[in-house]
C-alpha cells in the first residue's frame, strides 16, 4: 500500500492509461482524483473500480486547458481532499493514431501544431499553476507527465502530436529544475505505442506487427504496463529522481 | 555496552576517593555510560580550596601568553583528527548529545578554532585596550596606573547540550587568571572535562588551577558550598533555573547569568530574487539544523520581506525543502516525550490559526521539521525547537522592531540579510530594542571570536579594576629615596 493516505490527481483518468494509472494508484491504497472532460459515466466507472480494489476516488470534470474550469478543480480537491502528493498530467487533445491517413508535413496547419501545445504543455502548465500550492504543503510531491517515445525515434512522423509531446519534456525539465529546490520532482513517462486505446485502434495490424518486430520485448505496450513507471516516478522509491523520462516501449528506444 | 566515560577535572582529589554516579546515554543504536563525579560536601570544599590556593600561587603569577599558550595547545589537539581525545569526542558526543555524527564533527571544529592563539588574541583585545592590565600595572590614559584581576574564585554553571559550549566561559575565566570550577550539563557532561585534562597536559601547573565537576542541582549539599565559596558565578539556564540559583547565591558574590533566548532572522526584499533566495533558504536552514536550536542563538521565526520577485510564502517552501533535504544528511536526533509535546503543541497553536487563514503549515507532523508560514505578521514568540520554525510575511523589515520589542528581555541575535544601508538603519532600531548580535543568515549558531555574549563584556565583566590614582603616584616621588 505504497499510496495509502496520498491524493494523486490523474488528468484525463476516465480511459485508456489514464483509466490503469487510476485503478494502479488506487490498488496502492491512494485517493485518485479521477479528472474527465465529457464521459461522466466512464470517469465513474473507473471511480468505481477504484474503490473496489480498495482505493478511495472522486471524479471532476474539467477540461484541463481552461484556467477557470482548473481553478474549480483545484478548489474541488483542495476543500473535498485537503492534500495533493502527485500529480499524472495524462490528458492530451484528441488524437487519432492513424500511420495511413496521418497528414503530411505540407498539409500540417500551423492551428494543428497549436492544438496539440495546447494538449499537452498549456494543459500541464494550468493544472500545474493552480496546484502547486497546494502540492508545496509537504516536502517530496511529484509530477508525472505522459509523453511519447516518438520524441526520441518519429517511427511515424505524427508531426503535430510529437512537437508538442517533445516540448513537454522541455517543459518538464525546466520545471523540474526550478522546483527541486521546494521539494517537487518532475519526471516523464515515455510510452511507446500502446495498444488498444481509443487513441491508438486505428493503427492497423501490419504497422504494429512492424513495431512488434523492432521491439526487444517483442509486444507492444498495455495501458497496464504504463501504470507501473508512472507509479514509481509519483512515489518515495524515486525520490531522488527528477527531470528525467523514462521510456515504456520494450526497448524500441534505448537511450 | 563499552567502558565507563569519566567525566570531570578534579585536581588535587585522589581519584579511589570520589564518588560516581553512572548516567547511561543512548542514540544512534549505542549506549555510552558516563560516570559523574559525585562529591561530598568536604570534598567540595577541598577542591575549592585546593583550585583557590593554586590560582593564588601559580596562576596569578603567570603571564598571560603561557596561558593563551596552554588553550591554544588544548585546542590543536582536539582539533587533530587523529588525536585520542578528538576521535573519543567523535564517537562518543553523537551518542552522548543525539546529534548526528557529522554536525558534532564540524561543530567541534569551528567552535575549538576561535580558541586559537589569535583569535585568543583577539578575544582579549576586544576587552582590554592593553591586554597588559591583566600581567601587571599600566599606565592609564587620565592619569595613574591601573590593573585587572579576575576572581580568585570563578564558578560556571553549564547548562544545556550543545557540545564544546561551555568552553566559551571556560576559556574567558582562565583569560582573566581566575581559579576555576565548572558545573557539567548532564546533557553534555564530556567536553569540558577533556578540555581542562588537555590543558593540565599542556601546563600542568595551569591544570591544577581548574576544576571540572558535577553535582545534582537544588539539593544543597555540595552545591551550597560551591555557591558559597565562589567569589564570582556565571550560570546559563532557563530563567526560573537562573531565578533558583541566583536565590541561593550569596549577595556579595557576583552573579552573572545567561539565559534563555530567542534568535530571529530578517530577510529583505533585495535578497529575494530568484538567484539569491534558495541558496538564503538554505543558509537559513542550516542555522536552524545546527544543534537542532537548541543555542541561544538559533533563529526561531524568519521575517520575509514581501515585495522581492520570490514572496514570503515561496520562500517557506524553500525552507521547508531545505529542512527536508537536510535531514538526510544531517538526521533530527531523537526527541524526549517534552520536546515531541512542545513541537506537537506549537503546530496545533497555528493549526487553529490555519482555519482563520492566518497560517499554512507546510510538512507532516511526521517530518522532522516544521514550517509555518504566519501571514498576516504577527509579533516574536518562540517556535517548538528541534528544527520548527515560523516565516512571518511582513510588507516592511522596518516593521520588525515592533514586532519584536515586547520580548525586549529574550532578545539576542538577529541574521539579516539586507544591503548595506537597509542593515545599518536596521540595526540602530534593533539595538534599541535590544538585540546585542546581528549576524549573517548562516552564522546565527557560529558566533565570531570575541563575541559579547548578551552583549555583555565577556572578560571584562570577569575583573574588578585596581587603579593607582595619579595622586599617590605623585605622593609617592616625594617619599623616594632619590627625593629631592
Amino acid at each position: 500500500m505504497r499510496f495509502r493516505d496520498r491524493a494523486i490527481l490523474v488528468t484525463g483518468g476516465s480511459r485508456g492509461i489514464g483509466a490503469a494509472i487510476a485503478t494502479a494508484f488506487a490498488t496502492e491504497g491512494g485517493l485518485v482524483v479521477v479528472n474527465y472532460r465529457e464521459n461522466a459515466a466512464a470517469a465513474e466507472a473507473v471511480a468505481e473500480r477504484c474503490r473496489a480494489l480498495g482505493g478511495q476516488a472522486l471524479t471532476v470534470a474539467a477540461d484541463v486547458t481552461d484556467p477557470a474550469a482548473v481553478a474549480g478543480l483545484a478548489a474541488q480537491i483542495t476543500e473535498e481532499v485537503g492534500r495533493l502528493d502527485a500529480i499524472v498530467n495524462n490528458a492530451f487533445a484528441p488524437y487519432r493514431f492513424d500511420p495511413d491517413h496521418r497528414v503530411r508535413f505540407r498539409d500540417v496547419p500551423w492551428e494543428a501544431y497549436q492544438r496539440q501545445f495546447d494538449g499537452a504543455v498549456r494543459a500541464t502548465y494550468t493544472v500545474v499553476q493552480a496546484l502547486l500550492p497546494l502540492m508545496t504543503r509537504r516536502s517530496g510531491a511529484a509530477i508525472v507527465n505522459l509523453a511519447s517515445d516518438l520524441v526520441a525515434r518519429p517511427s511515424i512522423p505524427y508531426h503535430d502530436y510529437t512537437t508538442a509531446k517533445a516540448a513537454l519534456i522541455g517543459f518538464s525539465r525546466n520545471l523540474a529544475a526550478e522546483l527541486g529546490p521546494i521539494g517537487v520532482r518532475v519526471n516523464c513517462v515515455a510510452p511507446g505505442l500502446v495498444y488498444p486505446t481509443d487513441a491508438s485502434r486505428d493503427t492497423p495490424e501490419e504497422v504494429r506487427e512492424a513495431l512488434i518486430a523492432q521491439t526487444p520485448l517483442r509486444r507492444l505496450a498495455t495501458p497496464e504496463d504504463v501504470a507501473g513507471p508512472v507509479l514509481f516516478l509519483a512515489g518515495e522509491e524515486s525520490r531522488f529522481v527528477t527531470g528525467q523520462v523514462l521510456t515504456v516501449d520494450g526497448g524500441l528506444v534505448m537511450a | 555496552m563499552s567502558s565507563v566515560e569519566q567525566a570531570g577535572h578534579l585536581p588535587g582529589l585522589p581519584d579511589e576517593a570520589i564518588g560516581r554516579r553512572i548516567v547511561e546515554h543512548r542514540a544512534w543504536g549505542e549506549t555510552v555510560a558516563v560516570a559523574l563525579p559525585s562529591l561530598s560536601e568536604d570534598q567540595a570544599r577541598a577542591l575549592c580550596g585546593h583550585v583557590r590556593t593554586r590560582a593564588r600561587e601559580t596562576l596569578r603569577r603567570m603571564e598571560t601568553a603561557r596561558i593563551v599558550e596552554a588553550i591554544d595547545r588544548a585546542s590543536a589537539c582536539l582539533l587533530d583528527r587523529a588525536h585520542p581525545l578528538r576521535r573519543k569526542a567523535e564517537t562518543l558526543l553523537p551518542v552522548v548529545t543525539g546529534y548526528d555524527r557529522e554536525t558534532v564533527r564540524l561543530g567541534l571544529t569551528s567552535y575549538l578554532k576561535t580558541f586559537r592563539r589569535p583569535q585568543l588574541l583577539r578575544f582579549l583585545a576586544e576587552d582590554f585596550s592593553n591586554p597588559g592590565v591583566l600581567d601587571g600595572f599600566q599606565p592609564a590614559v587620565k592619569g595613574g596606573f591601573v590593573r585587572a584581576r579576575g576572581p580568585d574564585l570563578l564558578l560556571h554553571v553549564w547548562a544545556g547540550n550543545v557540545p564544546a559550549l561551555p568552553l566559551w566561559s571556560l576559556v574567558a575565566g582562565l583569560l582573566v587568571k581566575a581559579g576555576t570550577i565548572g558545573k557539567l550539563a548532564s546533557a553534555e557532561p564530556l567536553t569540558a572535562g577533556w578540555f581542562a585534562r588537555l590543558i593540565g597536559e599542556a601546563d600542568p601547573e595551569l591544570g591544577e588551577c581548574l576544576a571540572v565537576t558535577w553535582w545534582k542541582g537544588g539539593e544543597g549539599g555540595p552545591e551550597a558550598v560551591f555557591l558559597a565559596q565562589a567569589e564570582c558565578v556565571m550560570a546559563y539556564g532557563g530563567n526560573d533555573t537562573l531565578a533558583a540559583l541566583r536565590a541561593k547565591v550569596p549577595v556579595t558574590t557576583r552573579f552573572l547569568p545567561h539565559g534563555h533566548r530567542i534568535g530571529f532572522a530578517m530577510i529583505a526584499r533585495e535578497a529575494l530574487n530568484s538567484r539569491r533566495a534558495g541558496p538564503l533558504a538554505r543558509l537559513a536552514a542550516h542555522d536552524i539544523v545546527r544543534y537542532e536550536q537548541q543555542g541561544c542563538y538559533a533563529p526561531q521565526m524568519l521575517f520575509v520581506e514581501r515585495g522581492g520577485p520570490v514572496a514570503p510564502d515561496e520562500f517557506a517552501r524553500h525552507l521547508a525543502h531545505e529542512l527536508a533535504a537536510l535531514a538526510s544528511r544531517h538526521p533530527r536526533r531523537r526527541l524526549d516525550p517534552g520536546e515531541a509535546s512542545s513541537i506537537a503543541a506549537w503546530r496545533s497553536v497555528h493549526e487553529m490559526r490555519a482555519l482563520d487563514g492566518g497560517a499554512v503549515l507546510l510538512g507532516d507532523p511526521a517530518d522532522p521539521w516544521s514550517v509555518v508560514l504566519l501571514d498576516p505578521a504577527t509579533g516574536l514568540s518562540p517556535s517548538g525547537l528541534n528544527r520548527s520554525v515560523a516565516v512571518v510575511a511582513v510588507d516592511a523589515l522596518s516593521d520588525v522592531p515592533a514586532l519584536v520589542a515586547p520580548h525586549r528581555a529574550y532578545l539576542q541575535s538577529a541574521g539579516i540579510a539586507a544591503a548595506p544601508a537597509t542593515l545599518f538603519r536596521l540595526a540602530e532600531d534593533l539595538a534599541a530594542v535590544g538585540v546585542t548580535r546581528i549576524s549573517a543568515i548562516g552564522r546565527m549558531t557560529a558566533p565570531e571570536a570575541g563575541w559579547h555574549h548578551d552583549g555583555r563584556f565577556s572578560l571584562l565583566d570577569l575583573v574588578t579594576m585596581t587603579e593607582i590614582e595619579a595622586s599617590a603616584e605623585a605622593a609617592a616621588e616625594g617619599f623616594a629615596p632619590y627625593a629631592d
